[in-house]
């Protein structure tokens, strides 16, 4: 058996007697779809009617929402929408287990005597959280159009909807989940602390996206000020001005936001007008391959770090 | 440099490691012949840990090599390498078994026989199925033991091994590599206690701030401790005749200008010394030990409890 088959094996041995990975699929899996469904009967049983001419758009609403279809795609769209997100809490969580643990309860000794491959160990870890989230992500599929299925009992909903778009979402949003967790196992590694390491990923691209927010109210990129003259003179102006394209945030989730745009129009909202808080959600101005290709820049990117440090640190 | 040796199961080559401005390891060298056991001695902090850390490929060495049967470090032959590195760590959330299991399937190639007979050789069959996070200190050593023996290794890296234990569990562990010993595998195990070894290694390596100070047999180390001279610095109200009883006893001696006399006495006779020099008439003012080389102090130490003050 190869070096990379063993570790994939062990770790995946290690993963499923974590409670904490079950946590996360009963978040969702049963506890979300669940919700929509009841939120969905709640609707059709206290509005629907209420006012003259509404019928329809309650049902709408009910159909886009809890049908098997809406469920799936909530199920998609919502762990998107937090902050900080379903998807880099569970990405963080998995990481702390796979990597994490490793150095708190100081094993890396132990494995790295049991397998010494390093390069092996790295890989088969990586694979392994990709398996996890891409179990939770199929499993949120599955659970919530199954759910879905079973609201159609007492809901007026169906079994309609663009299925295969969806379905390449829930992928290119596990595909881009892959940069989120070669960072997150960048950052606790680094750090060679657990708890310090999950607060970086959760919040260090929000902080750095933040500072650059701050920067553009405060100081702005088109006024010539000394700032902004610096980064004429060095021919950055226009690369600082498009610099939110590339943040790793936006990107990362754009698969998983995308629906939200259908959604908007849907209801009446205009993705391109200021719908408050909602309209850095919909940005309309990347495409998916644009996202894809940055990700997959962030992703090579922090690869090249990870392995250059893990298979060169010294272990305690 | 890779050994030619066949029969050279691990071989280190001015081994030295520096983290930062502290040298930890300051250029070691030898050798350890397949199926040795070897005793590898020194006080906490010598430099013990940090070699094998370097020779389970573990830490990177700073200068120098070491090789694991013919390969350099890190190279595939660690696969063949079973070790316990200071204190055993577990998953605390894993049985042992499930502990054993992991380590396996991180090997690969490990029957799942072997698991059943590693934990039975350490006695650990009963407690195998509870929580490590359950597991008293001495258990812990166990299946970190157990768990050093899954892959059948060739090569067994160990470091204090007996820490922790009660007397009984100290001479269980000693048998039980005693056994291992027996299969023809290598063994390397550190301690601080010379006492602890004696039973159990032909040969040793003495380490100290990093340097080696000996490497031979344990014999040797024991008589060269117990034949080591002592200086001692005297002060008599009559010195000629504190002479004259120190030639008597066959002390080799040396006068000094203040008056005293500094003479070397066998470790084994240091004790009686003023009650031999009593008997022979010599009124003693002052009797004091004289520090003598940081090795003969330190050898003596190891003997005594292993740990300097």
């Amino acid at each position: 058996m190869s070096a990379l088959a063993a570790v994939v094996r062990a770790e995946l041995f290690k993963m499923l007697r974590k409670r904490r990975t079950y946590v996360l699929a009963a978040l969702l899996w049963l506890l979300l779809p669940a919700l929509v469904l009841l939120i969905g009967r709640l609707l059709e049983m206290n509005l629907r009617g209420t006012f003259v001419d509404e019928s329809e758009t309650v049902a709408t609403v009910v159909r886009q929402l809890a049908s098997p279809f809406g469920i799936a795609r909530v199920a998609l769209v919502g762990p998107a929408l937090l902050s900080p997100t379903f998807y880099i809490i569970a990405v963080a969580l998995v990481s702390g287990v796979l990597v994490g643990e490793e150095r708190s309860h100081r094993m890396w000794k132990t494995v790295l005597t049991a397998q010494p491959n390093r390069l092996a160990v790295l890989s088969g870890k990586l694979i392994v959280a990709m398996l996890v989230l891409g179990a939770l992500f199929a499993g949120g599929f599955l659970a919530a159009s199954l759910f879905g299925v079973a609201g159609t009992m007492f809901l007026t909903t169906d079994l309609t909807g663009e299925w295969g778009e969806l379905v390449r979402l829930y992928l290119l949003q596990w595909l881009f989940a892959g940069a989120a967790t070669i960072f997150a196992f960048l950052m606790i590694f680094v750090s060679r602390n657990v708890s310090l390491g999950m607060v970086l990923v959760f919040f260090l691209p929000p902080l750095l996206e933040g500072l650059y927010s701050i920067y553009r109210t405060t100081v702005g990129v088109q006024p010539l000020t000394r700032l902004n003259a610096v980064f004429q003179a060095l021919e950055l102006q226009a690369a600082m001005e498009a610099l939110p394209r590339y943040f790793f945030t936006v990107n990362l989730y754009a698969p998983a936001r995308r629906p939200l745009t259908d959604l908007v129009r849907l209801l009446g909202g205009q993705p391109g007008s200021d719908l408050g808080p909602l309209t850095v959600l919909l940005r309309n101005d990347t495409t998916l391959l644009h996202s894809g290709l940055v990700m997959l820049g962030y992703g090579l990117l922090f690869l090249g770090a990870l392995i250059w440090l893990f298979l060169r640190r010294d272990v305690d | 440099m890779i050994t030619n040796g066949v029969n050279t199961a691990i071989g280190v080559h001015q081994l030295s490691k520096r983290y930062g401005g502290s040298t930890a390891v300051d250029g070691i060298s030898f050798e350890v012949g397949k199926g040795e056991v070897v005793g590898f001695l020194g006080p906490n902090g010598a430099g013990k840990t940090t070699t094998l850390r370097m020779l389970a490929g573990l830490v990177r060495p700073s200068g120098g090599s070491c090789e694991i049967l013919g390969q350099a470090v890190r190279g595939p032959t660690l696969r063949e390498v079973g070790t316990m590195i200071e204190e055993p760590s577990f998953y605390p959330y894993l049985s042992g078994r499930a502990n054993l299991q992991h380590a396996a399937l991180l090997h690969g190639g490990v029957r799942p026989r072997r698991i059943d007979e590693v934990l039975e050789f350490v006695g650990m069959e009963l407690a195998a199925g509870k929580r490590v996070s359950a597991y008293s200190q001495g258990m812990r050593q166990r299946l970190g033991l157990a768990r050093s023996l899954l892959w059948s290794p060739e090569v067994l890296l160990l470091d204090e091994p007996t820490n922790g234990l009660d007397p009984v569990g100290i001479a269980e562990v000693r048998d039980q590599l005693r056994e291992v010993a027996r299969r023809g595998v290598t063994v390397l195990i550190s301690s601080h206690i010379l006492s602890e070894l004696e039973k159990l290694v032909g040969r040793v390596l003495v380490i100290e701030q990093g340097r080696l100070l000996y490497a031979g047999s344990l014999d040797r180390l024991i008589r060269r401790i117990d034949e080591q001279l002592v200086p001692y610095l005297l002060l008599s109200t009559d010195a000629d005749e504190l002479c004259r009883a120190a030639e008597t006893l066959g002390h080799r001696l040396e006068r000094l200008d203040d008056g005293r006399l500094r003479i070397w006495v066998p470790d084994t006779e240091s004790d009686a010394l003023i009650g031999r020099l009593s008997r022979l008439g010599v009124e003693l003012i002052d009797a004091r030990r004289e520090s003598d080389s940081l090795e003969g102090a330190y050898l003596r130490l190891l003997k005594q409890d292993g740990r300097p003050s």
